[in-house]
């Protein structure tokens, strides 16, 4: 592990080319036009911004249990897509694509990332929308993440592949209950839509984007 | 904050999405937004695939979040100047200052390390909240199920234990 050494392609290529490289191996691969994938991200950050799920004060706020929208919102997509989803694969119209159970890799990997998504307050998908809106603070979290992705590339095979251990299997849900796959999903399905629903809505504002706004706008001066 | 969606117009705009990006109409993949971090290392370092093992495992899927990405970073900036109107230079979020301090060094120093061990965390698991809380427990995958209940217990742990909650609304 002591000698790493960053070994440079020998044509000397700038980030202009990289780039191109990228949107040429989209356009290479049978997952959408490049038009089609802009423009799920263009769909994904709209949604996550105009629901504000992004904020410091939703994430870190849940972090504290001073906010709750960020799980109903989760659960009630997990709910809702689950039920869709199974339904298209069965018809053919989607495919599974599951991750294996790594168990390792799943647990350190989760404290990691959930001690950071309450210091951060942000996630690898929420981080990018702040950063668009002006958020400095992410935007040096984000070059903490690059080297991050850095670290994890150059030590891959000597360090973090054997920490993360052996595939267990990729397992889904329905295994467990074969002969009702059907029911499976929908009961699990119904559940998490249920728990969304249930979880009750607290939510901390902020406000400096309160004070934008005139009082019988303010939702903290609504009375529920 | 005025102009916002509630979470449940939220939570089934983001399943329509989900869907048509599962579906074979669409991308027939899942959304992910963790794998684009180390491929975006790999263009700025200038790091060959032939050369690390882990950028020829991701290059596809990175590619494609990457592309992804960029749509996001216009997607929420466009969304933030004409509709939340939320656009602004900050360097400290409003809910630090309440619950942890006011030192703006502080911030962008935990900001730089949190980063740094949330992608680790992200490729150690092999997704984030994206690839596996969303796409992946949508599919009923185990593997989701286990991350995001770590991932919750350690966050209203961490939540309770860093910031000082204490006497405060």
């Amino acid at each position: 592990m002591a000698d790493i050494i960053f070994v440079v392609d020998e044509v000397n290529t700038t980030i202009t080319d990289r780039v191109f490289k990228m949107v040429e191996t989209v356009i290479n691969t049978e997952h959408g036009s490049v038009a089609l994938v802009f423009l799920i991200g263009v769909i994904f950050g709209g949604i996550i911004q105009y629901t504000r799920v992004d904020k410091f004060e939703k994430i870190a706020g849940f972090s504290m249990l001073k906010d709750t929208i960020i799980p109903k919102m989760l659960f009630l997509t997990v709910g809702l897509t689950s039920i869709g989803l199974y339904f298209m694969i069965d018809a053919g119209q989607a495919h599974y694509h599951v991750k294996p159970i790594i168990l390792q890799g799943l647990i350190i990997g989760g404290i990691l990332f959930g001690i950071s998504m309450a210091i951060l307050g942000k996630c690898p998908g929420t981080g990018p929308v702040s950063i668009a809106e002006g958020r400095i603070d992410v935007l040096v979290g984000a070059i903490g993440g690059l080297l991050g992705g850095l670290v994890f590339t150059l030590y891959y095979d000597d360090f973090f592949k054997p920490l993360m251990g052996e595939s267990l299997g990729k397992t889904i849900l329905t295994d467990f209950f074969k002969g009702n796959e059907d029911m499976t999903a929908i009961i699990f399905g119904i559940v998490v839509i249920l728990i969304a629903i249930a979880i009750p809505k607290i939510e901390l504002f902020d406000e400096a984007d309160l004070s934008q706004l005139s009082d019988d706008k303010r939702p903290d001066k609504k009375e529920n | 904050m005025a102009n916002r969606l509630p979470w449940w117009v939220g939570g089934i705009l983001m399943s329509g999405l989900l869907l048509l990006t599962f579906s074979i109409y669409g991308a027939d993949r899942p959304i992910g937004a963790s794998t684009y971090v180390p491929y975006a290392a790999s263009l700025i370092f200038n790091l060959d695939p032939e050369h690390y093992s882990y950028i020829k495992k991701i290059q596809e899927a990175g590619s494609w979040e990457g592309v992804m990405l960029l749509g996001v970073l216009f997607g929420g900036f466009i969304t933030s100047v004409f509709i939340t109107k939320s656009f602004r230079f900050s360097l400290i979020p409003t809910g630090w200052k309440t619950y942890k301090n006011n030192s703006i060094l502080s911030r962008l120093l935990w900001s730089f390390f949190a980063g740094f061990i949330m992608i680790i965390g992200a490729r150690l698991a092999g997704g984030c909240t994206s690839g596996h809380f969303m796409s992946g427990m949508s599919q009923l995958a185990v593997s989701a199920m286990i991350f995001g209940g770590v991932v919750m217990l350690t966050l209203v742990i961490t939540g309770k234990l860093f910031y000082n909650t204490k006497g405060k609304k």
